[in-house]
């Protein structure tokens, strides 16, 4: 983030810097005002009245001061560049307050009148010049406790603010995190996949030692989805497989499949459980929907660099209406979102369902190897 | 005692049917894939216990019941159905979780033969004759005993049934239901309500020949002029 949309990102200048500026600069009045009465003996109206201009114009420098301590992001320099543009910046502005000043009677409470310039070796000529250096020096000093205090206060902020969004952050992430993987993890299917493995291990042993070596495979692949964001077609078809043979065992007959897969299109990285996340929804909403089954269609292919997957099912009998309450593309809002953070605009998954009989789930994948 | 299974999971059907070949006693006269093939099997087998999986394409477990006439006995059987358990629960409704453990199978057995011996079995009574519903309201289900119904009103194409301090909804017309009903226990007052005569506390003569009734906990029902007729001659026998 660079110091303009820092800037842009926060209020121009917050409540809280104007109750600092004021609340700084009345208490130095006050003080400055006792001391003008007390021990200058000067009168309370002109002392007050010059006292406002001082620190009105203080607050007007100190204000361009603030401008440029963000425009140019001083609170991320080290000590070593920040203390001489500080000293230097002070100085700068210091010259046009001493030299308003020096017509003021206050002045007297940085030079006094008392002070005994002469006793001090000083040539009579330049009095004048040593008494506008004190001046000076005196508001620059000022300036620079002005600085010290603004970018200790905001950087203290800041560094509290960027916790909190750093925690927020953290914890979004985690909670998206929980709801992929449950949402990954399926209870329906792997429940009723485990009902039907004891169902087989009486009558076909071989094939309930399949089917659980499929139902592990389908496991760790979903628990170990999270540590890399890209896979080869090849290895998520893999996964859908063995997926589809644990449901191929639960629907029987009801299921059939029809692959059309171009092997020129396997090697393309694509995000991971995003292609079985659909042939899953397609499954939910299309076959375990009818009684009499349907057809599942996966094909694969690579155009121009793009790789075109369409998944396909047989959509049941229900009115429009009732289709869409249902949710029937629901379950792919997340996998469009991640697909679309991963590529931008160059990818892209919809669901066609425009037919009746047929619902067509599409995504575009740029070929990025 | 007849059973019967209902999923649409072949494997699910044939494991079920292994563990109940354990007690002897239970006869698998049947299986259905779905709420459409289950009725039709019901209806003219007659079941007394019903395995009843709940997802099911083309209608759940609790819409087949919804339509049955005939309703035998239902333990219910899920995989995951966070939904589904929670009414279960509510609703004090028997149910197994596949894959189903075997002593909870012998468990909810146990209780279907304990009320089969308690109560005259169902398909031993007339056919004709309906003894129990299946009511579901929004979240709430129910297995209504009739003779414990005191008033059927007809809303429309539904029945509001008063029963037990709940007035659940019932999705078919009073008309179909009325046929069902036994006429030694249920008499329709008027266009819209069907009276079950046990709960008839007082019988009042109103103007123009009208009855007013008084069931037991409420409410008063008027009976029509031509009913009222039928009712005199009822009662004088």
């Amino acid at each position: 983030m660079d110091a303009s949309s820092h800037a842009v990102t926060r209020p121009r200048a917050s409540r809280s810097y104007w109750l600092c500026q004021l609340g700084g600069w009345g208490l130095y009045c006050v003080a400055e005002a006792g001391l003008a009465t007390k021990i200058l003996h000067l009168p309370l109206g002109r002392t007050l009245l010059e006292l406002a201009v001082y620190s009105a114009l203080g607050m007007a420098l100190t204000h361009m001061l603030r401008g440029l301590v963000r425009r140019r992001a001083w609170a991320r320099l080290p000590l070593r560049a920040l203390a001489p543009r500080i000293l230097g910046t002070a100085l700068l502005l210091s010259l046009p307050v001493a030299a308003v000043t020096n017509y003021l009677s206050i002045a007297a409470l940085w030079v006094p009148d008392q002070l005994d310039l002469v006793n001090l070796h000083i040539p009579s000529a330049m009095i004048h010049q040593a008494r506008g250096l004190i001046l000076v020096l005196d508001v620059q000093a000022l300036f620079t406790v002005w600085a010290v205090l603004y970018l200790t206060i905001t950087s203290l902020r800041d560094q509290r603010s960027a916790a909190l969004r750093q925690s927020e952050l953290t914890r979004a992430l985690h909670v998206a995190e929980l709801r992929l993987l449950k949402s990954q993890l399926n209870p329906h299917f792997l429940f009723n996949s485990l009902n039907s493995v004891r169902a087989l291990i009486a009558d076909d042993p071989a094939g309930a030692q399949k089917a659980i070596t499929q139902l592990a495979r389908t496991l760790r692949y979903t628990l170990t989805a999270g540590r890399e964001e890209l896979v080869t077609l090849a290895r998520e078809l893999e996964i859908v497989e063995d997926y589809l043979a644990l449901e191929s065992l639960r629907f029987g007959e009801r299921l059939r499949i029809e692959r059309d897969l171009a092997p020129e299109a396997m090697g393309v990285r694509v995000p991971v459980m995003l292609l079985q996340t659909v042939v899953e929804n397609a499954i939910k909403h299309g076959i375990a929907e009818l009684p009499a089954g349907g057809d599942l269609r996966i094909v694969a292919a690579l155009r121009g660099g793009t790789l075109h997957i369409d998944v396909e099912n047989t959509r049941p009998e229900k009115t429009e209406r009732i289709f869409r309450s249902e949710g029937e593309g629901v379950g792919l809002d997340n996998a469009a979102e991640r697909l679309r953070l991963l590529f931008g605009a160059k990818a892209n998954l919809d669901l066609d369902l425009s037919r009746v009989e047929v619902a067509v789930a599409r995504i575009r994948i740029p070929d990025t190897a | 005692m007849k059973a019967m299974i209902v999923d649409d999971e072949p494997l699910a059907r044939r494991e079920l049917g292994r563990l109940l070949a354990e007690f002897a006693w239970i006869d698998i006269v049947a299986e259905a894939a779905n709420v459409g093939e289950a009725a039709p099997l019901i209806e003219k087998l007659l079941p007394e216990l019903l395995f009843l999986d709940i997802q099911m394409p083309g209608g759940t477990g609790f819409d087949l019941l919804e339509r049955l006439e005939h309703l035998p006995r239902v333990v219910f059987t899920t995989a995951y159905d966070k939904h589904a358990v929670r009414a279960f629960e509510v609703n004090a409704l028997d149910y197994l979780l596949k894959p189903i453990e075997p002593e909870r199978l012998a468990a909810a057995v146990a209780r279907a033969q304990a009320a089969a011996t308690s109560t005259p079995s169902a398909s031993a009574t007339s056919a004709t004759i309906l003894e129990r519903l299946f009511v579901r309201d929004g979240d709430r289900c129910w297995f209504v005993p009739l003779r414990e119904v005191k008033l059927f009103t007809a809303e429309g194409n539904y029945v509001r049934l008063s029963w037990d301090k709940t007035h659940p909804l019932l999705g078919r017309p009073l008309a179909s239901l009325e046929a069902r009903l036994d006429p030694r226990q249920f008499f329709r007052a008027n266009r819209q309500q069907v009276i079950n005569l046990e709960y008839i506390e007082s019988v009042d003569p109103g103007v123009n020949g009208l009855l007013h009734v008084q069931l037991r906990g409420g409410p008063e029902v008027q009976i029509s002029r031509r009913q009222a007729r039928l009712f005199r001659r009822l009662s004088s026998i």
